[in-house]
């Protein structure tokens, strides 16, 4: 790798920024993800940081089952963020749909509409199990 | 006198949650406010009608993960009424003491939640890390700290174990020392002050003829509460207040909420004192008997009904469920008038709105035919700076 | 502070309906024979009446029980009918939960609103409306409340004809 690209992955593992989207959920998984952020877990430790915006984020945290409704403004959203990007699905709903498969007015899982590279399977799955997923995101960075 | 329209597509503050408000005004006043929901509509009714009773209790425990307890309690409840059975004593009691950590938890995340919004993110991580000893108790009873699936039709799952009791007991003291702190906090903090009172006001004629439920309605000095009005497990048991408070803004419904949580706490150590010696559950038939029940239940959020009609087989007729959250927004629409673009989050954030889904605000200068976007976290900022700016 | 060992839990005895009764006696003296009235239990009065009385009953107990809150409004797909069901709230004085019942035929689902008697109906029959296509006659606002904006006109998912793809 040139220095270039060595500098911008170690920014990446460093510090990754992370952009948190519900599309659908019954809220379960996002009081969890948030419950990382605080004191008790405090994901912040790696540098993880929430931002308000998909353009500023490498990693999407991604909740919930896709309702119809929310299929074109979630795939706009995916392709505000910047290249290289990452998306975690967490929960069951995210994975597969969970409960909810079958029902109308879901899409189902997030690979159906978007390439997903962790799943973190649960419902809800426990911040530590988040953390776990992001930590091994990092490896993965790391691994250019 | 110029207005503008803006569309606003709120997220439940830290829980990007979707609704679409259409906000117009005048300057930095908001006029008018019409709500359009539905981003997070799963079909859940008709779903429950194709799946067998037992399946519907973890269906609906999913509508809603912050009080999904309130979810199966009132389902469940209204199957054993169907039923013509009762439960025996001790399961209604841990059902009682699972549905009040639930409102702790809940209100203490709005505490947080709350506090974010207006600027103070101090607020946000004291409570929830204080939170946390709440969540610790809930996995300690079922196993789970959210979703805890301990109700079943004919009682709940698990037993609370000899050893457990004095250890939530005694959290139970520790946390009431907390909210103490926080309530002298709030009352005496200006910061607070200034962004809650006077802010959303809801007249209490107003807030009965919108049709308002929980803390919302109680903020407003209406002291409707189904735990008293219609009480189901152990509340027509267990000795508690209904927590009004008469100022009818924003401050009110912190105040509620607050003392509501120390009522709680009360609650909690008289339920372990008092826990009969008993069973925990009935096995029931799988096949319910033809008839109608009608369901009810304060949840943290207010008043909670779930309406079933059952055909005779092991599927029910028709679920009708209606959230307390859809019988507060006409009085959002009401409250948002008269205020500034600023309150525009605080506000919504008061009746502890539980939706899901993500959306932007869309502001439209219908004069200069001009429309920008603001997303949910642009415009708590810009209510912040506001206030700043404003001397507040 | 525990009870100190106790015999097996007694069941508790049910709650008495007599200020119900006392409810179910007003109203059969205002109405007569166009209401049929029962009790299933304590807290709970159901009321039958044909779909144009259902106003009349309303703005009774608007006037003589200042019932102002709307709880919910249930539709049932009974096959050939539909089975509307206001569910409300007495707040005065003694507490319960009135319920009127009202049947409409399913090929002409037409009723007339009750939101100028009881504002806050308007959502609960707006979502009646999306879910199960009955038409409140003169609601201010008779739009679409939760389902998506490009959902086909004319299904109505809550209907027991309709199922979603997928499953038989």
């Amino acid at each position: 790798m040139g220095l270039k690209d060595k500098l911008v992955t170690w920014a990446r593992v460093k510090s990754p920024w992370v952009f948190h989207m519900n599309t659908g959920a019954c809220n379960a998984c996002d009081i969890e993800v948030i419950a990382a952020l605080m004191p008790r877990y405090d994901i912040e430790r790696f540098g993880i940081i929430l931002v308000g915006s998909p353009r500023h984020a490498d990693v999407m945290i991604g909740t919930g089952s896709i309702t119809k409704q929310m299929t074109p403004r979630f795939k706009r959203l995916y392709e505000q963020m910047p290249e290289p990007k990452f998306v975690i699905a967490v929960g069951n709903c995210a994975i597969s749909g969970g409960v909810f498969k079958g029902c109308y007015n879901i899409e189902g899982g997030y690979d159906r509409i978007i390439p997903v590279d962790m799943y973190v399977p649960g419902c809800p799955p426990k911040p530590e199990a988040i953390i776990d997923a992001v930590a091994k995101l990092i490896g993965k960075l790391q691994g250019g | 006198m110029s207005t503008v329209k803006i569309p606003i597509g709120p997220q439940h503050p830290a829980l990007k949650e979707p609704v679409n408000f259409t906000v117009e005004v005048d300057g930095e006043q908001v006029v008018d406010a019409k709500v359009r929901i539905g981003y997070n509509h799963r079909g859940i009714e008709k779903a429950a009608e194709l799946r067998t009773y037992v399946r519907d209790i973890y269906l609906l425990e999913r509508v809603c993960g912050i009080c999904s307890h309130s979810h199966t309690t009132t389902f469940v409840q209204g199957v054993e009424e169907l039923l013509d059975e009762e439960v025996p004593r001790r399961g209604l009691y841990i059902r009682t003491i699972v549905c009040e950590l639930e409102r702790l938890h809940s209100h203490m995340l709005w505490l947080g939640v709350a506090g974010h919004e207006i600027g103070f993110d101090t607020l946000l991580h004291y409570t929830w890390r204080d939170r946390e000893l709440v969540m610790d108790f809930l996995e300690m009873i079922s196993g789970n700290r959210v979703n805890y699936a301990m109700n079943t039709i004919g009682g709940v799952r698990r037993d609370i174990s000899k050893e457990n009791i004095p250890k939530i007991k005694k959290g139970m003291d520790i946390f009431r020392e907390r909210l103490n702190y926080y309530l002298k906090l709030c009352i005496n903090e200006p910061t607070v002050l200034k962004r809650t009172q006077g802010i959303g006001v809801l007249p209490p004629d107003i807030a009965r003829k919108l049709g308002a439920v929980g803390p919302t309605l109680r903020a407003s000095g209406i002291n409707m509460d189904c735990r008293k009005d219609d009480p189901n497990a152990a509340y027509d048991e267990v000795p508690f207040d209904v927590v009004t408070w008469d100022t009818c803004d924003v401050f009110g419904r912190v105040a509620v909420r607050i003392l509501e949580m120390v009522q709680s706490c009360n609650m909690i150590q008289w339920l372990l004192d008092h826990l009969p010696k008993d069973e925990i559950r009935l096995k029931l038939k799988r096949r319910v008997p033809e008839g109608e029940v009608l369901s009810r239940y304060e949840a943290p959020r207010g008043e909670l009904i779930h309406y079933i009609k059952s055909n005779g087989s092991d599927k029910p007729e028709r679920v009708k469920i209606r959230t307390p959250t859809l019988a507060n927004w006409p009085s959002v629409e009401y409250m948002l008038k008269g205020g500034y673009i600023a309150d525009v989050p605080i506000t919504i954030a008061s009746i502890d709105p539980c939706l899901s889904c993500t959306d932007r605000i869309t502001f439209v200068n219908t004069e200069k035919e001009k429309t920008w976007t603001m997303d949910l976290e642009s415009l708590r900022r810009y209510g912040i700076e506001f206030y700043k700016k404003n001397g507040r | 502070m525990s009870e100190p060992e106790a015999e097996k839990a007694k069941p508790k005895p049910k709650p008495s309906s007599k200020e119900d009764e006392k409810l179910k006696a007003e109203i059969e003296k205002a109405f007569g024979a166009a209401v049929e009235v029962w009790i299933p239990r304590a807290k709970r009065i159901f009321i039958k009446v044909k779909p144009g009385d259902h106003r009349k009953v309303i703005q009774w107990m608007k006037d003589n029980w200042d019932v102002q809150h709307v709880t919910t409004i249930s539709g049932v797909d009974k096959g050939e009918t539909f089975e509307i069901v206001y569910h409300l709230y007495k707040y005065q004085g003694y507490r319960t939960y009135p319920n009127i019942k009202t049947e409409i035929p399913k090929n002409n689902p037409k009723i007339e609103t009750i939101v100028d008697i009881l504002p806050s109906a308007n959502f609960y029959e707006r979502e009646a409306h999306d879910l199960l296509g009955i038409v409140f006659e003169n609601h201010p606002n008779l739009k679409r409340l939760i389902l998506p904006d490009d959902w086909p006109e004319g299904v109505y998912p809550l209907r027991k004809d309709w199922l979603p793809e997928g499953v038989e």
